[in-house]
């Protein structure tokens, strides 16, 4: 109320400027005005009282009939005083929520984390970025004391925070086992076991996890986007055949194992479904279009390749990432 | 006028008869426009919440004289089913997203004090009180 | 983006026609309908796609809670008339598998 009386003046003085000259000038500056009101927090029933008050001392004679036309438009505007409150304390409580998941987004990045392997004749590059801040695709590398590595890439369904919950469970479940010494099948069924135990009835994660050693990739996937190998020879690209359930359906699930032999100049390429989900308008993507964009780069170093990938698919006009997007590619050299 | 007075809420009309005692009892203590605005908002609110959900209420007001100030105080009273969660009530966009009005926490804004206390099943009583403030006389 | 669902009880069979898009605006809304129909004993719930757009991983999860909830009621749960696009999400899934599934 205080604040409003400093301002009382300038008002007075605008507003007779204005019936006046009706002069531009005077309501750019009562829009300034109106500005200062604002972040003095006073609302719309205040002012209309301040117009009232000037009226009178302007106009000492004014018919009381006007003043009756202010006082009932003051009336009406008291919810609309009160929606302007709520609104800023809601502001405010967003503002709070946001940096509390900020602060959890850098959580799961550190949780995430995973280094590169260094294996000899495999050129490695990944790229993981969330719809949201939080992430729900899950990937990791681990290497072994033969030299095999052993990659893990989930996706956990849905987005945003129960997603990253869940890959938290899913990332400390894996690290409980001897992950070097099992066969991709066997991490694949023990996993469905702690996830069927664990989560809610309508969540799922999808999981492929490969082995590579040698020339030799060995893999199983639990209801995974189907990986894809590069031939050099025949310049083709082919699906990764597996077959397996998605995680957390059903107690008892074993999972079959499939081999692919990689020579020089063969690719893997292994993706969440947000890299071929993505819609762009009212157009789904085609893994086609995907292929197309890796061929165009193949030359250049994996991590190079899966960069590319994800600059054309943001660089479209009308796309807006909707999924969690991550893509590995291991290119045999 | 008495210093004190009660309006039994029964029908919409009771509604509008109580602001309309609200706004004297504002008037006589030389409240400002907008905060007798606000009393009759605030009326409007917990009388609407007798209407809507008790089977009977009534509000009643009382000017208080303290040392050296001096306020309106409201007191709805209900027969009714209480609110479940009164902490979820007075959160904000509770009862604004499903069109319901300013809702509890509008009128903890318009007010000076407010205190609500519900029991499931019996009923819920909400007393408000709105204190006179010196800058309101200057206007 | 929008999912109508439409309802039609006889005896001891819901049918259940979709009609729209099940993603994760629409899925809430699909999951408290579905759910409490499988959750009546030796009920069969059909559920008709026959005008389902499109399905994302967050539909999938609703009918994998409807599943869940089958086998813990003793109910029965048919999906007819996926379109090919909804059909490859339940087959790269393995779901088809285990789910009762009749296809276009």
């Amino acid at each position: 109320m205080k604040a409003i009386m400093l301002d009382k003046e300038t008002y007075k003085q605008l507003l007779n400027q204005y019936i006046s000259t009706q002069d531009e000038g005077a309501l750019y500056r009562a829009e300034r005005l109106t500005r200062n009101f604002i972040k003095k927090n006073i609302l719309p029933e205040e002012i209309i009282d301040l117009h009232i008050q000037v009226l009178r001392e302007t106009y000492p004679t004014i018919y009381e009939e006007m003043v009756y036309m202010c006082q009932f438009l003051l009336e009406t505007m008291i919810s609309y005083g009160l929606a302007i409150q709520e609104n800023e304390t809601l502001r405010e409580k967003q503002l709070a929520m946001r940096t509390e998941i900020s602060l959890a987004a850098n959580i799961q990045k550190t949780l995430l984390s995973s280094t590169l392997p260094e294996v000899d004749g495999l050129d490695i590059g990944v790229i993981s970025v969330p719809a949201k801040q939080m992430n729900g695709d899950y990937y990791h590398f681990v290497t072994g004391k033969d030299g095999s590595i052993g990659i893990a890439l989930a996706d956990i369904i849905g987005k945003g925070i129960p997603a990253a919950l869940c890959m938290s469970m899913i990332k400390y479940a894996m690290e409980s086992f001897p992950e070097q010494l099992m066969n991709p099948n066997d991490i694949l069924r023990r996993l469905n076991h702690v996830v069927e135990l664990n989560v809610d009835s309508s969540m799922f994660i999808t999981m492929i996890y490969a082995k590579y050693k040698n020339g030799l990739l060995t893999y199983a996937s639990a209801g995974h986007e189907p990986g894809i190998y590069y031939c050099k020879e025949t310049d083709t690209f082919y699906n990764l055949k597996a077959k397996g359930l998605v995680l957390g359906v059903s107690t008892d699930v074993s999972y079959s194992q499939y081999e692919q032999e990689l020579k020089a100049g063969d690719m893997i390429i292994l993706l969440t479904d947000g890299v071929t989900e993505y819609r762009n308008g009212d157009q789904f993507a085609k893994r086609g279009e995907l292929l197309r964009i890796i061929r165009q780069s193949m030359k250049l170093k994996a991590q190079d390749i899966v960069e590319n990938v994800y600059q054309h698919f943001n660089s479209l006009s009308e796309y807006y990432q909707q999924d969690d997007f991550t893509l590995i590619i291991l290119k045999k050299y | 006028m008495d210093s004190q007075s009660c309006v039994s809420i029964q029908l919409e009309r009771d509604i509008i008869y109580a602001r309309q005692i609200g706004r004297q009892f504002a008037e006589q203590l030389q409240f400002g426009l907008v905060e007798i605005a606000r009393i009759a908002a605030t009326i409007s609110e917990i009388a609407n919440n007798i209407f809507l959900y008790a089977e009977k209420g009534q509000i009643c007001f009382q000017i208080m004289e303290g040392t050296g100030q001096k306020g309106l105080r409201i007191i709805a009273s209900d027969v009714g089913p209480g609110i479940k969660n009164i902490e979820k009530a007075m959160e904000d966009g509770y009862s604004t997203s499903e069109g319901l009005g300013a809702g509890l926490p509008g009128i903890k804004r318009m007010m000076d004090e407010f205190e609500i206390t519900s029991i499931v099943g019996e009923g819920t009583r909400i007393k408000v009180i709105k204190w006179v403030r010196s800058c309101d006389n200057e206007g | 983006m929008n999912l109508s669902i439409d309802v039609l009880e006889k005896d001891n069979c819901s049918t259940v026609r979709l009609s729209g898009e099940i993603d994760v605006y629409t899925a809430n809304k699909l999951k408290t309908r579905l759910i409490p129909l499988t959750e009546r004993e030796g009920t069969v719930v059909e559920v008709d796609f026959s005008q389902v757009r499109y399905m994302d991983s967050t539909g999938l999860g609703v009918f994998i809670g409807a599943l869940k909830s089958t086998k813990k009621h003793s109910s029965h749960l048919k999906l007819t008339h996926l379109n090919r696009r909804v059909l490859r999400l339940f087959k790269i899934t393995g779901l088809n598998e285990i789910m009762d599934i009749e296809e276009r």
